[in-house]
């Protein structure tokens, strides 16, 4: 639906090839809703990646229900974060590396690009770690199975369709909804689950280092700064127009709700080894253990979606650094695009899951330094990317009136940016000295 | 197709329609022209914050390489 606010509000040109007529006012709505539908849930559901399954099932098994506030907490934040991302991209049709590239000058350009590409290589290699993991569980060779996996990742952006990207990765999305089923087959106590989700809770052992470690880390999970650059090229590259805002808004809500759901389940899972005083090293073997009580298909759906995770995290990852690497060089950089026409930008994406793919294979690979990296990284960079994004919103000079922030935006935003830089530089002292903070 | 109202609404067959098209298939909108526009204008507080930024996350980087180093075994403690 065209509903443009430019300079000629009223009036507009459609060249659409086929527009979709309904006299129903509702219906209308709904439709424009659901082609507008997609970048929201996308950036918000792909953030529950390999890494973010197993900070949340490790949260859940430490802490068993004791961590559920946290991500009920998180919620406004995830939403009024990305929010901003969505108005910027609305307002602009530009991505983030390309607006911090123009606004701030080429060093912090550069830089934030540097940070940004090295940082999501080295999570690549987490969700690529984590395939590998979980495909030697299900008895399938990871020699095999990595570079399958990698290749039919390439294949997903090949083919010059955004919305055949989009329709798929929506599809991978909604499988997580078997999680839900998941955390109500291994019976949460209703009650106990409702107090702790509502009513902030420390526990048993008190407050100790380990604890707040693991805040800080489900914190830095659940807001990661590839999302920031993530879903505004999307936004861009989707071409939302200026009256897409409220449903984009309602994509990036619906996305928010739904990830913190799922979050949820992943802890209830988790909980379920805490009940019974299991000890795991990740959550493959964690899978594997649960199977034995609650039966192979619990273990097999656990398995499955966690190769689900690592494949939504690859494709979002990668089409971050290559449409940030295609914005900064001024390359064509659309999954509207075919191939030819746009080379360097399906080359980037190509050599950043082939090569993280390929580095998980090579034996003895340094998989606990690349992973203590991508935390530290990410804590690093997470303030420094929502302070640009929080100058950029205040920007008038580019947005107007309309798109920058209000006042209380600001005060918002800035409360989420001086929280979050906080327990960013306590995750990052905390993973760079470890013995900086006492563990009991 | 002209569009008025805020709904696309066309009066064709004597009823209201509302036109839907898919953003990949409507007309490109005009955004900001952000390429000449040029730096962004700050005041001399947010650049003393910007610049502190920089010397935090370049000592940040540092003390990060030199403990990846340091567990890779290459530089010992």
């Amino acid at each position: 639906m065209t509903l443009n606010h430019s300079a000629t509000e009223n009036t507009l040109v459609s060249t659409s090839s086929q527009p979709i007529r309904v006299s129903n006012k509702w219906a209308a709505h709904a439709l424009t809703f659901l082609m507008v539908f997609g970048p929201g849930l996308i950036v918000m559901e792909a953030d529950n990646d390999a890494g973010a399954v197993s900070t949340y099932v490790q949260a859940g098994a430490q802490y068993g229900m004791h961590l559920l506030w946290l991500l009920l907490l998180l919620l406004p934040i995830c939403y009024f974060v990305q929010e901003m991302v969505v108005r910027l991209g609305i307002a602009t049709g530009q991505g983030h590396a390309a607006m911090i590239y123009r606004r701030f000058g080429a060093w912090w350009g550069r830089f934030s690009l540097a940070d940004l590409l090295l940082l999501n290589f080295l999570t690549l290699v987490t969700e690529f770690a984590a395939i590998a993991l979980v495909l030697g569980k299900l008895d399938v060779d990871p020699r095999f199975g990595v570079p399958v996996a990698a290749v039919a990742l390439t294949a997903l952006v090949l083919t010059g369709s955004y919305r055949r990207w989009e329709r798929i990765v929506v599809f991978l999305c909604l499988l997580d909804l078997s999680w839900f089923a998941i955390a109500f087959r291994v019976h949460p106590g209703a009650r106990a689950f409702l107090q702790h989700t509502i009513v902030p809770s420390l526990p048993a052992n008190g407050l100790t280092g380990g604890w707040l470690f693991l805040v800080i880390a489900i914190v830095g999970t659940t807001i990661a700064p590839w999302q920031l650059f993530f879903q505004q090229s999307c936004v861009a590259d989707k071409r939302l127009r200026f009256s897409d805002l409220r449903w984009a808004r309602l994509d990036t809500f619906i996305g928010a709700v739904f990830t913190i759901m799922v979050a949820g389940c992943m802890m209830l899972a988790g909980n379920a080894a805490f009940q019974r005083g299991w000890d795991f090293s990740d959550p493959a073997q964690m899978a594997v253990q649960l199977g034995g009580v609650f039966g192979p298909f619990l273990k097999n759906a656990i398995l499955l979606l966690m190769i689900n995770a690592a494949v939504l995290g690859t494709t979002t990852i990668s089409l971050s650094s290559a449409w940030a690497y295609g914005e900064v060089r001024g390359w064509p950089h659309s999954l509207q695009k075919p191939l030819r026409e746009a080379p360097g930008f399906y080359a980037i994406y190509a050599l950043c899951v082939m090569a993280a793919a390929g580095l998980v294979l090579i034996p003895r690979a340094p998989l606990q330094l690349i992973i203590l990296s991508v935390q530290v990284l990410a804590g690093l960079m997470l303030p420094s990317a929502i302070i640009f994004l929080q100058l950029l919103l205040n920007d008038k000079e580019v947005l107007g009136e309309r798109f920058a922030n209000k006042c209380w935006n600001n005060i918002v935003n800035w409360t989420i940016v001086i929280v979050l830089f906080v327990l960013s530089v306590l995750l990052a002292a905390q993973v760079a000295v470890p013995r900086l903070f006492p563990n009991s | 197709m002209t569009l008025t109202n805020e709904l696309n609404e066309s009066t064709q067959e004597e009823r209201v329609l509302f036109t839907i098209v898919h953003p990949l298939d409507d007309v490109q909108e005009q955004k900001v022209d952000t390429e000449h526009l040029g730096p962004m204008q700050m005041t001399r507080t947010v650049r003393i914050c910007l610049f502190a930024l920089r010397g935090y996350l370049l000592l940040m980087f540092g003390l990060l390489g030199f403990r990846v180093l340091q567990l890779a075994g290459v530089i010992r403690a």
